[in-house]
């Protein structure tokens, strides 16, 4: 498994966010994680990409230890935030750049020359964060976590601020990546979005994995109307239909 | 408005007064309220009962705190001499006034309500009370022992000497983009308190610089000098306003302080009243199509910094740390202005020229000792100083913690990064600073040898970084233990229990340098010991090299070890400030 997350338990305090979660991610699987706020998706994500870590549990990063083994696992990660926070003092291709480095990207110039076309940024390669709208600088971040071979992606979120072209882009950059092999994590309210790009879905509601798999078996599960969206399952399985 | 002002400004201070209390659960927040409480108890109450008993005196003076007889004479006009010299100062400053900072929520809320933008200015200014009267009244607390009453005095009179100065300098900072407007009739209306600025420090410039051509044996007669030429005729007139803010803080009656207070009321609401006016104007250059924020903002306060080329591209290989040296200095080089490298450096080579140019021509010792102190006093302030004010550090970089983290880079590589650019920087403040004195040395001291002047110039050359190295390792080791004791960025918790934290912090940090400093010390002590009958004051350089090797591999050391900790560090134990 690309992505394995073992009885992973988040506190703060008294309070359980993630409560004794178990998910699993396939190379070439796009899972969408869904969830009423305060489910526990961010912070299952943000300790995936190694931000957070976990009270209790393990998470396995292409068999590299996240804990254990992190520099390894972290080689592997990219992890697309919902807000985005970039530095304040470097401009678009000086970011990509020190990904480049810090990651050791071969064939740099061609490949963030490619993602800045993708991603609509040219033009803004030599723009400061402040002098970017939300939606370009959450492309920014986007462009980050592309621009390396990562084997394992992380989206939270991935649409936020984006225009409607953008979020076309966006869907079919995921779909891509996850054809090319990737093992994709999105977490996201949009859940016709949801619906068509993720090849699986894990529901979660009060730190709890509460329903796992594709759409039709979800169905099957929460025992909805034939031809039921994803919308109308998701609101019999969080029992707020 | 005002209603709704009063609403905000309480409603804030209550529920940050709860927050504050409800906080003190936590121990590391209840030891910071002892050692705060303890602090305040010491230099306050402690030491006023000390002045009474060495004074042998019940209760303190009636009258303003204690100053040289000098002061006495001459205090007053001279301090609005030096409020004046502040008030002119303030129209080259680029830096905006507080009272035009609206907090995100202030733009959300009340630029999209039906208020006009002087009801937002009053708004500003309403808001703003909290803050002056809590400083006030730590003047007062902290002032020389003086009564109950004379405390009052002096905490409202400082209460409207600052309301007045954050007024006035929002008022320069609309008058200053008033100038840029492109409405000629709004520049024109601006010219006026800017000519009358100008002709002030005219006449007020003639004036003082008259009386100072004369001889003066010290700083008395220099004081009696500026004395006289602002005590009378049309400086004095000029000089008046600024005499008359700063008099109620120190009258020494009740009577005294009402009588002062009318003048000091009556300079404060002609100041209000201009800068009212100088919203009014700026509203018309809103309404050609600037929208609300740019009624209070100058244009160029608002536009995003620009990405000057810095002529460093990071390779695409090579030693992380080096990349995280690279980064500070892109936001070295796009943080500071082009407007201070424009005057800054200019100005720097021109006063080191024309020193040098004076020393060369007139052999004079004296030009030649100030440029060698004052380089000296540079030197010594970047060791000192520079580490606690270059935070371009892991205590900037903690509100990136979320990309720091998800970086395949080993922690001792991150901390290194991090440090690299501004030990790079502040030592080579420190290494100009030495360059400069000890270039100047020769004549400043001619009794001392070339020899030993340049030795005692490379050690420090030697040594400084290492000592600025030391104090980067124990900040950026505290911001990783104690996340939640160490200022993050901007941002700066506040009360009791934050500052008692922070005088925690204060003497943890010199314990900490002492420990570090301590073996290199030794070493280069017995390099001194051994060698100093044979090689006399060469032998500090050996000594400094010895000291700076032992210390910047105690550094190399910890920060290694600072490695699981930075690993283990929790992004949500941070502190968040409070707006």
């Amino acid at each position: 498994m690309a992505i394995a997350v073992e009885h992973f338990t988040r506190t703060y305090g008294a309070f359980t966010a993630v409560d004794d979660l178990s998910i699993a991610v396939a190379a070439g699987e796009i899972v969408g994680l869904i969830g009423p706020n305060g489910a526990g998706k961010t912070t299952t994500l943000r300790a995936l990409a190694g931000i957070l870590l976990p009270t209790s549990g393990r998470i396995v990063v292409d068999g590299h230890d996240l804990a254990a083994d992190s520099i390894e696992a972290k080689k592997r990660l990219a992890f697309m935030p919902d807000e985005p926070h970039l530095f304040e003092y470097l401009t678009v291709d000086e970011h990509l750049r020190l990904v480049a480095r810090l990651y050791t990207v071969p064939d740099f110039e061609r490949r963030a020359s490619a993602l800045i076309q993708e991603l609509e940024l040219t033009g803004k390669e030599r723009s400061l964060p402040g002098e970017l709208s939300r939606g370009m600088r959450q492309k920014v971040v986007i462009a980050c976590g592309l621009v390396r071979d990562a084997s394992v992606l992380l989206f939270d979120e991935p649409l936020t601020g984006l225009d409607p072209l953008g979020i076309r882009k966006m869907r079919e950059t995921i779909v891509a990546r996850g054809r090319a092999g990737a093992a994709i994590l999105v977490s996201s309210h949009l859940l016709n979005l949801v619906e068509e790009i993720c090849t699986r879905i894990v529901i979660m509601d009060h730190g709890r994995k509460i329903a796992d798999g594709t759409v039709a078996e979800l169905a099957s599960r929460a025992e909805a109307a034939a031809g039921s969206n994803l919308e109308q399952i998701f609101l019999k399985v969080t029992g707020r239909d | 408005m005002l209603a709704a002002s009063l609403y905000i400004t309480v409603c804030s201070a209550k529920n940050r007064v709860r927050m504050r209390l409800r906080r003190l659960r936590e121990p590391r927040y209840l030891i910071g309220a002892i050692v705060g409480l303890a602090y305040f108890y010491l230099a306050i109450f402690a030491r006023g009962r000390g002045a009474v008993v060495r004074n042998g005196r019940r209760r303190g003076t009636d009258g303003p705190p204690g100053f040289p007889p000098i002061f006495e004479l001459a205090g007053t006009s001279v301090s609005g001499l030096g409020v004046f010299a502040c008030a002119a100062v303030a129209w080259f400053l680029p830096a905006r006034s507080g009272l035009l900072e609206f907090s995100d929520a202030e733009r959300e809320f009340l630029f999209t309500a039906p208020v006009s933008r002087r009801q937002l200015l009053a708004h500003r200014v309403v808001r703003s009370q909290i803050g002056s009267l809590v400083a006030s009244t730590f003047i007062a607390l902290f002032a020389t022992p003086v009564s109950g009453l004379a405390r009052v005095r002096l905490a409202l009179g400082f209460w409207i000497l600052l309301l007045t100065v954050r007024i006035y300098y929002a008022a320069v900072t609309l008058t200053r983009a008033r100038l840029q407007s492109d409405v000629p009739a709004v520049r024109r209306v601006a010219w006026l308190p800017t000519g009358l600025m100008a002709a002030g420090v005219a006449v007020v410039g003639v004036s003082v610089v008259r009386q100072l051509q004369q001889s003066s044996s010290g700083l008395s007669d220099i004081i009696v000098h500026l004395a006289r030429a602002t005590a009378t005729g049309v400086p004095h007139v000029v000089l008046w306003p600024f005499i008359a803010i700063l008099r109620p803080p120190f009258t020494g009656s009740t009577q005294t302080f009402i009588a002062a207070l009318g003048s000091s009321f009556l300079v404060l609401a002609a100041v209000t009243a201009w800068m009212l006016a100088s919203d009014a104007t700026f509203d018309a250059v809103a309404g050609e199509g600037r929208g609300a924020a740019a009624a209070v903002e100058p244009q160029a306060a608002v536009q995003p910094a620009r990405a000057r080329s810095a002529g460093w591209t990071l390779a695409l290989t090579g030693r992380p740390e080096l990349a995280l040296l690279w980064k500070g200095a892109m936001a070295t080089v796009r943080g500071i202005s082009a407007k201070t490298w424009r005057y800054a450096v200019p100005a720097a080579f021109g006063v080191f020229g024309i020193s040098f140019g004076v020393m060369q021509a007139n052999r004079l010792q004296g030009p030649a000792a100030s440029v060698c102190v004052v380089a000296a006093i540079v030197a010594f302030g970047a060791v000192l100083l520079g580490p606690q004010v270059a935070r371009l550090d892991l205590r900037t970089d903690f509100e990136h913690l979320d990309v720091l983290k998800t970086w395949p880079l080993r922690a001792g590589d991150v901390i290194r990064g991090e440090m690299a650019w501004p030990i790079l920087v502040v030592s080579s403040m420190m290494w100009a600073g030495v360059f400069v004195a000890a270039l100047f040395s020769g004549p400043a001291f001619p009794d001392v040898s070339f020899v030993s002047r340049w030795s005692f110039a490379l050690a420090a050359a030697f040594a400084g970084p290492a000592l600025i190295a030391a104090q980067f390792a124990v900040h950026n080791t505290a911001t990783i233990l104690f996340p939640a004791w160490v200022q993050i960025g901007t941002q700066r918790a506040r009360g009791v229990d934050a500052m008692g934290q922070r005088l925690i912090m204060l003497a943890a940090i010199i314990v900490s340098l002492a420990i570090m400093a301590l073996p290199g010390l030794l070493g280069g002590g017995a390099v001194w010991l051994i060698f100093h009958r044979i090689a006399e004051d060469i032998v500090f350089v050996p000594a400094a090299i010895v000291f700076a090797a032992i210390v910047l591999v105690e550094v190399l050391v910890v920060t290694e070890l600072l490695g699981p900790a930075y690993e283990r560090i929790d992004v949500t134990s941070i502190e968040r400030g409070e707006s």
